[in-house]
């Protein structure tokens, strides 16, 4: 399979694809059957103006006076180099050109890129924040006792994407078209791996979000 | 015949001294020529072995001793485009010095005799030049059942290739569809189309894939084997390394406004009037190893990039059947249907919807058990 970029860049990465999406509904109608908790009284305060803040609060004000909340205080780590890592992913899979244009060819339309170099520095911080990020894993105590095999995989399956497509466009150690297999495989394997992990949170986030949110804006009950 | 060396010959047509050396540079050029292969293999005199003797020199002494070496060129499923492309190449004299000096014996499209005559020609030189003569296929072959899409003379393409190869020294397979099957063996494959190299397993073969190759590398490959007796240095795919070792992205006028991701977006936008990247139009040049970017045709005059058509990767393995030419190079090969994301959200939100129940039938359960 590892000869063959042609099978990993056609049927294989069409079926990740597909059990992507298969994958991913399967947990979204999972959850969704869960069932929404009942007021059993009245909240005083207002659900929706509870959930509007919240997201307004969590996108556009703690991002920028980290230092006031007790997760940066007390995880600079994490919250540095997870929040480094979070943003240099975002940019590279939505404003990277090539990455760009496999929407365009999925979706039929596109959308403006970012220029290589700067994609390329993201890139750089992305991995060096990986790293840190595994390190920090690897030698704190409380986070070794959580840590389970789909945590190493989660870190793994996220970070082998990032590092061949950092080869590839550095031209280092294999032809470009091999590495361009490895890329396409590593994000397939990515692709199965993320309905069935946490890494599915990029989904749920705002679920959890919007019922904090929501509680947030109760206010307690009715008199 | 082949007792007359090259440059007899060429002193018979009247070319003189000066005009042999400089004919000597360009094939040096035309070669790719920056070290020379090892003498003992090409079995040249020991004489000629000076090492600080010059790539021009070389050639120069080759062409004065090596005797003239035949050609038989063979055409199956092609469009005669690898042969039009030889009789342009760049310098007038190097491609007047493949077509006469080195002895075409056969090639089906420039010959002036025709039918029987020119297939008993045929015979005739193989079995005179037998182990000596280079073996150009241009074209693919049909396999099998549908061997017949490809005959001439009443054989099939399958059988000529086989009763030539097996006199030949060397093989040089020109073009996409000799080298790896080209547009014929595009999908569905109507003719179960092959490559030489699919079905030549015993002799030494040099694929010069390209839609068609640049005259440059056809002349360059047949006179570096008829001067030295090897073959040029070949990559994975057998490619001379001298014309396709590097990518067209690598050597592309174009690649900085890349680095600086200026884009042409449409063909006739401020990008394209500006000569900017086209990599968002479908460009193949970072994965298409070939010397388009830096030998260019017609006499070095442009090349499709520079004539703002995106590069189609003419030179590799199955380009037709890529994601498309105007796909993105990253575009995945294959885009699933509707009724391919139908069916895999339809099942997906079977399962889902099986698992919620099954939770809250337990969920049930247990709060039948509490009460």
């Amino acid at each position: 399979m590892m000869q063959n970029p042609t099978f990993i860049r056609g049927p294989f990465f069409q079926a990740a694809l597909l059990i992507f999406v298969a994958g991913m509904l399967y947990r979204l109608v999972r959850v969704l059957m869960l069932g929404w908790s009942k007021d059993n009284i009245p909240p005083m305060g207002s659900k929706a103006t509870g959930v509007t803040q919240s997201y307004l609060k969590g996108l556009l004000i703690w991002p920028f006076i980290p230092w006031v909340k007790n997760t940066f205080s007390k995880n600079p780590v994490i919250y540095l180099a997870g929040g480094l890592f979070h943003l240099s992913l975002f940019t590279i899979v939505f404003f990277g050109a090539p990455h760009m244009l496999v929407f365009k060819s999925l979706l039929g339309f596109g959308w403006a890129t970012i220029p290589l170099p700067i994609v390329d520095w993201m890139a750089t911080a992305g991995i060096v924040a990986m790293i840190a990020l595994l390190i920090h894993r690897l030698t704190n105590p409380v986070l070794k006792l959580i840590s389970g095999l789909p945590e190493w995989l989660n870190w793994l399956f996220v970070f082998l994407p990032m590092i061949t497509g950092y080869l590839m466009t550095h031209h280092l150690f294999l032809p470009y078209e091999k590495i361009f297999g490895l890329h396409v495989l590593s994000v397939s394997v990515l692709l199965i791996w993320i309905p069935f992990s946490r890494i599915s949170h990029f989904m749920f986030y705002f679920f959890s979000r919007t019922i904090h949110g929501q509680e947030f804006g109760k206010r307690g009950v009715k008199p | 015949m082949p007792e007359e060396s090259v440059y007899d010959s060429l002193q018979k047509e009247g070319v003189s001294r000066r005009d042999f050396l400089k004919l000597c540079g360009v094939m040096a050029g035309a070669m790719g020529m920056t070290s020379m292969p090892p003498l003992e293999k090409s079995g040249l005199p020991s004489s000629l072995d000076v090492t600080e003797a010059k790539s021009v020199e070389r050639i120069a002494k080759a062409m004065e001793t090596q005797p003239r070496l035949p050609v038989i060129w063979l055409e199956f499923q092609d469009c005669t485009g690898c042969s039009e492309s030889l009789t342009r190449a760049n310098a007038p004299t190097l491609g007047n010095l493949v077509l006469n000096t080195l002895t075409i014996e056969h090639h089906e499209a420039l010959s002036a005799a025709a039918g029987f005559q020119v297939e008993e020609a045929k015979q005739q030189a193989m079995e005179k030049y037998a182990g000596q003569y280079i073996l150009v296929v241009e074209g693919s072959i049909p396999t099998g059942e549908h061997a017949a899409y490809c005959t001439v003379g009443g054989r099939t393409a399958e059988m000529i290739l086989e009763e030539a190869a097996a006199g030949a020294a060397a093989i040089i397979a020109i073009g996409n569809c000799a080298a790896f099957g080209g547009l014929p063996k595009a999908k569905p494959n109507p003719t179960n189309a092959a490559s030489v190299l699919d079905l030549v397993k015993d002799k030494a073969v040099v694929n010069l894939p390209g839609c068609p190759p640049i005259p440059e590398a056809i002349v360059g490959v047949i006179t570096h084997f008829a001067l030295f007796g090897v073959l040029p240095e070949l990559d994975k795919l057998n490619r001379p390394m001298a014309f396709y070792g590097k990518t067209v992205h690598d050597r592309c006028l174009r690649r900085p406004f890349y680095e600086a991701g200026k884009f042409a977006l449409t063909f006739d936008d401020e990008g394209a009037r500006e000569g900017w990247c086209l990599f968002k139009l479908g460009c193949k040049g970072p994965t298409t190893y070939n010397a388009c970017a830096s030998i260019r045709w017609d006499s070095g005059l442009s090349f499709p990039v520079q004539s703002n058509h995106p590069c189609l990767g003419c030179s590799e393995p199955d380009f037709w059947d890529g994601p498309g030419f105007y796909q993105g190079l990253s575009a995945p090969i294959n885009r699933p249907n509707a009724t391919a994301v139908g069916a895999a959200a339809a099942a997906g939100v079977v399962a889902g919807v099986a698992a919620g129940a099954a939770n809250k039938a337990k969920k049930k359960q247990a709060n039948e058990k509490e009460e």
